[in-house]
């Protein structure tokens, strides 16, 4: 059995998949051995050289805050403001990893969707918290019939899903390009302002759902320090946006829980062994259209949630800039083209946002040269690259 | 290869849905001509710069498409390599021709090591070719940006401050190139009822032409067909696989460096940091609208691909201004096409592959039942 | 012994190529010739006067018609510039053609060249100068890569290379 090699997260569902594809199944109780190895060993098992690299650099980062006089807690603020922001972006992805539809390229399909949302909200004058409510409950119809096409569309190109996902996602943002100038909107807020048609590029969210999750039982150690009467020292700059978070939580639980019905690991072995599934008389196109809508349904909702961190609302070209953080973020993370779990989203995320925040800062005060879009180009394009050319295990 | 004892009325049809692509664009430009309003003489001058511009750098595409390895994303890494030559070039100030010349010469070896890492890389990822192609675009622009933004002017010895941004290093937006621009279009350029031919630019296309004709015979030009057909086949034929699909990355990369330089003496200044980026999906583009396929694409491909793609491309915007009174919405309408064709074809590559693989498992099991009947 | 032939024929092509490469570099050096039809004040005790009108041509193209203390400028590829003058010496003479052919050092750019100097036959370090290019502060350049800031308020953090709305034409 060559599945010595293969990593054993213990909160990774995907150890399902592993022994699914390797484990005759008469074989597959005895595995339970196997999970009784030490979470850490495991860990540092399933860490991988390339994530250990860019955690060390994350760590060197860190190291150097104090020495280039960069405020830790700041930093560490941003990094937390921005992992509310993405982590649900990054936690769609995991659905099409899952069914075998690989790294999720078309992205900006279901960020049009959210898009959709979002406009039409506004559109139809919701105002306040209420505007993110009716943006939700507007993207999803759309994200399931737009997921559903794509899904449909994934179904009959099984192998190449994740090219064609690239420039579906495209055909599809550069057509809505023409939609947002086209389309009879009209909210003042919105077009612009001579012509009192066509969406601007960038809409600002204030009024509307800006902050509206992070406001939520929001954590401000300085607002509690000031309260109290007392001093917490460099810790009063630490604000944490628990709405965010808490809505990223439940999502990624239900996720997991997901992953763990019948339904999830029907969806698990279709996507270690879409053969072995079939024979189980697991319906293979079905179970991938649901991953499909699901990964773009999150995906709308994931932009949402960007957009009330961000106070902005990105149309035209916007989406795109999404898609090569968000894949590189959940392979940081440690999830390879068919395998992923919610703790590489989260650790994922955590890691890519990290250095987002961190080299620009860091990188400027210690040698006055920003060269943090470079790196950041090359640590995520290389991640890209490193999951796909390693050998992938199971079926394609 | 050509299939035969394929019965007649079949083959028409698949040459009609083989054609679809050219067909639908030529219905669209058909359109949108007359409705931008622009003069046939304009639309013919133009139609000849972007040939001359053009065609060499598509042409580059044909090698791994021979090899199998799928549309090229990656023939971007030429670009930067003639990119990285010809601002060395510029700022040695070597001029007209022999700037030109000099640049496609120093492009060789930047061109030839990407392509390297290139093919290597997608050996790696066989089956995920294109998608490999096209991350690793992205990874070396990473590290162009690495060379000229940083490293050169501080360890590549920079000499002229015009070419450099003002904080002393790295390289500024635009190059200009006015001293290398046009000299080989204008060298022999003929001029026809005010349409300038630039007939050396089509004679290097030409040369370039025979050279893929002539290369298909050859030795490593037939193993590289024997590969793209079936890697198997040709592994047990004694063809040494990897290294083929590697020249055939390589040769390509090296091409599209040498049309890179043409390119960008057609324009006469370099956008440092834009230049590439977009010139591989357009190159893969024009090559689809000419009717190539994922696995098939030939030089009359290239021509008509580049010859439609940019005739919509010129006319969109003023069909767009015309039609929504908006000539925004014909750019992005003309962005969307050259997505959308893309997308198009690779939809149909692999609806066609999985077709393919089916039929063959249904022969197989066919097969096998009949040896079973047969026993 | 195929490979080795293969090997020769390799470096064979390589040293081709470069030597090309070595033949352009010296053959395709760009120079910026300027003309300065301006009174030499005391060379050697000597002042040579401004022609009142020079017309320069440079391969068959007529690049400056100089009046008094006008510059004109010329580009030429190589190192062995040749020019025509034409030259009147004071209002209503004749002009004078005069064939000129100057060596370019190859390490300079730009050359200024004094052309009463020149005219009169004196010798280089009289009427050749450089060129030395006026530091103009250029209208500040956004550089590139580092003006998307990924704060909390500016940027996406996000790499966007892809932006289809700067296409270059083409």
């Amino acid at each position: 059995m060559s599945n010595k090699k293969k990593d054993y997260n213990l909160n990774s569902p995907s150890k399902f998949t592993d022994e699914m594809k390797t484990i005759p199944p008469a074989r597959r109780l005895t595995a339970q051995e196997k999970t009784q190895m030490s979470p850490l060993q495991a860990m540092v098992a399933s860490y991988g050289l390339p994530r250990l690299l860019i955690t060390g650099f994350l760590l060197v980062l860190f190291i150097l805050t104090p020495f280039v006089d960069v405020d830790l807690v700041t930093q560490i603020t941003n990094i937390i403001n921005r992992f509310s922001w993405n982590a649900v972006l990054v936690l769609a992805m995991v659905p099409m990893i899952h069914s075998g539809c690989g790294l999720n390229f078309g992205l900006p399909l279901a960020i049009i969707c959210g898009l959709l949302g979002s406009t039409l909200s506004i559109q139809f004058g919701f105002t306040g918290p209420l505007s993110f409510v009716a943006a939700v409950v507007i993207a999803t119809p759309f994200a399931i019939l737009l997921g559903g096409g794509y899904g449909l569309l994934l179904n009959r190109i099984k192998g190449g899903e994740m090219m064609i996902a690239t420039y579906v996602g495209f055909s599809v943002m550069s057509f809505f390009c023409m939609m947002w100038l086209l389309l009879p909107y009209s909210a003042p807020t919105m077009v612009y302002g001579l012509s009192a048609s066509g969406l601007r590029p960038t809409i600002s969210l204030d009024g509307f759902y800006n902050q509206v999750l992070a406001g939520f039982l929001e954590i401000d150690f300085g607002e509690i320090a000031g309260k109290l009467g007392i001093s917490l020292g460099a810790l009063e700059k630490l604000v944490i946006p628990t709405g965010s978070l808490l809505v990223f939580v439940l999502l990624a639980f239900l996720m997991w829980a997901f992953l763990h019905t019948k339904t999830g690991t029907a969806m698990t072995a279709v996507g270690s062994n879409p053969t072995f599934a079939r024979a189980a008389g697991i319906n293979v196109d079905r179970t991938r259209m649901l991953s499909v809508i699901m990964s773009t349904w999150l995906g709308a909702i994931g932009i949402l949630i960007y957009q009330q961190g961000f106070g902005f609302i990105q149309l035209y070209n916007a989406p795109n800039n999404l898609t090569m953080p968000t894949v590189a973020a959940i392979l940081i993370g440690g999830a390879s083209v068919n395998k992923a779990s919610i703790s590489n989203v989260i650790i994922g995320t955590i890691l890519f946002q990290g250095i987002v925040t961190m080299t620009p800062t860091v990188m400027n005060s210690a040698i006055h040269m920003d060269m943090s879009e470079v790196i950041r180009i090359i640590v995520s394009q290389g991640m890209i690259l490193y999951a796909l050319t390693r050998k992938v295990k199971g079926s394609k | 290869m050509k299939k035969k004892n394929i019965p007649a009325g079949k083959k028409a049809l698949e040459l009609v849905r083989g054609n679809a692509v050219p067909i639908m664009f030529v219905i669209i430009c058909a359109i949108f001509i007359p409705m931008a309003g622009f003069s046939p003489s304009y639309l013919l001058n133009e139609i000849i710069t972007r040939m001359g511009r053009n065609l060499f750098l598509v042409l580059c595409l044909l090698f791994p498409i021979m090899a199998g390895m799928g549309l090229n994303f990656a023939m971007t890494l030429g670009a930067m390599g003639a990119e990285i030559a010809v601002i060395l070039v510029a700022d040695w100030q070597i001029w007209g021709i022999p700037g030109v010349v000099l640049s496609m010469i120093l492009s060789i070896p930047f061109s030839a090591l990407l392509g390297f890492i290139c093919g290597t890389l997608q050996n790696m990822a066989k089956g995920r070719e294109m998608i490999t192609s096209y991350i690793i675009n992205f990874f070396i622009n990473g590290w162009y940006q690495l060379i000229v933004l940083y490293i050169m002017g501080s360890i590549i010895p920079i000499i002229h401050a015009s070419i450099m941004l003002p904080r002393g290093y790295g390289i500024r937006n635009t190059v200009s190139l006015l001293n290398m621009r046009q000299c080989l279009d204008d060298l022999l350029a003929v001029r026809i009822g005010g349409v300038k031919i630039p007939v050396f630019t089509f004679i290097l296309v030409g040369l370039m032409c025979l050279f893929i004709i002539w290369f298909r015979r050859t030795k490593l030009g037939q193993d590289m067909r024997a590969v793209g057909q079936d890697m198997d086949v040709a592994r047990d034929a004694g063809i040494n696989v990897d290294r083929t699909r590697i020249i055939s990355v390589v040769m390509s990369t090296v091409c599209a460096g040498f049309g890179m330089v043409i390119y960008l003496q057609n324009i006469g200044n370099l956008p440092t940091y834009t230049g590439h980026s977009q010139i591989g999906m357009f190159c893969i583009a024009a090559l689809l609208v000419g009717g190539a396929s994922v696995e098939k694409a030939s030089i009359g491909n290239a021509f008509l691909g580049v010859i439609l793609f940019h005739l919509m491309f010129i006319v969109a915007p003023g069909a767009g201004a015309f039609i929504t009174g908006d000539s925004m919405v014909g750019e992005y309408f003309r962005v969307f096409l050259s997505y959308g064709v893309i997308a198009l074809a690779l939809i149909m590559y692999e609806a066609k592959k999985r077709m393919a693989k089916s039929k063959a498992g249904r022969e197989l099991a066919e097969a096998q039942k009949e040896k079973e009947a047969a026993e | 012994m195929k490979s080795k032939r293969r090997i020769a024929f390799s470096l064979l092509l390589v040293l081709i190529l470069v030597g090309i490469a070595a033949c352009m570099m010296v053959i395709g050096r760009g120079h910026t010739v300027y003309f300065d039809n301006k009174t030499l004040e005391d060379y050697n005790g000597q002042e040579y006067k401004a022609a009142h009108k020079v017309v320069v041509t440079v391969k068959g193209e007529e690049v400056a018609k100089l009046g008094k203390r006008e510059r004109g400028m010329a580009v030429w590829i190589g190192q062995n510039f040749k020019m025509t003058l034409e030259v009147t010496q004071e209002k209503g003479d004749e002009p004078e053609v005069r064939t000129i052919s100057l060596k370019l050092p190859y390490s300079v750019d730009g050359i200024v060249v004094n052309l009463p100097a020149l005219l009169a036959g004196l010798p280089e370090d009289a009427w050749f100068s450089e060129f030395v290019p006026v530091e103009t502060e250029s209208v500040d350049e956004e550089v590139p890569g580092t003006g998307d800031e990924f704060g909390l308020d500016g940027g996406l953090g996000l790499e966007g290379d892809l932006g289809t709305g700067d296409i270059p034409v083409g």
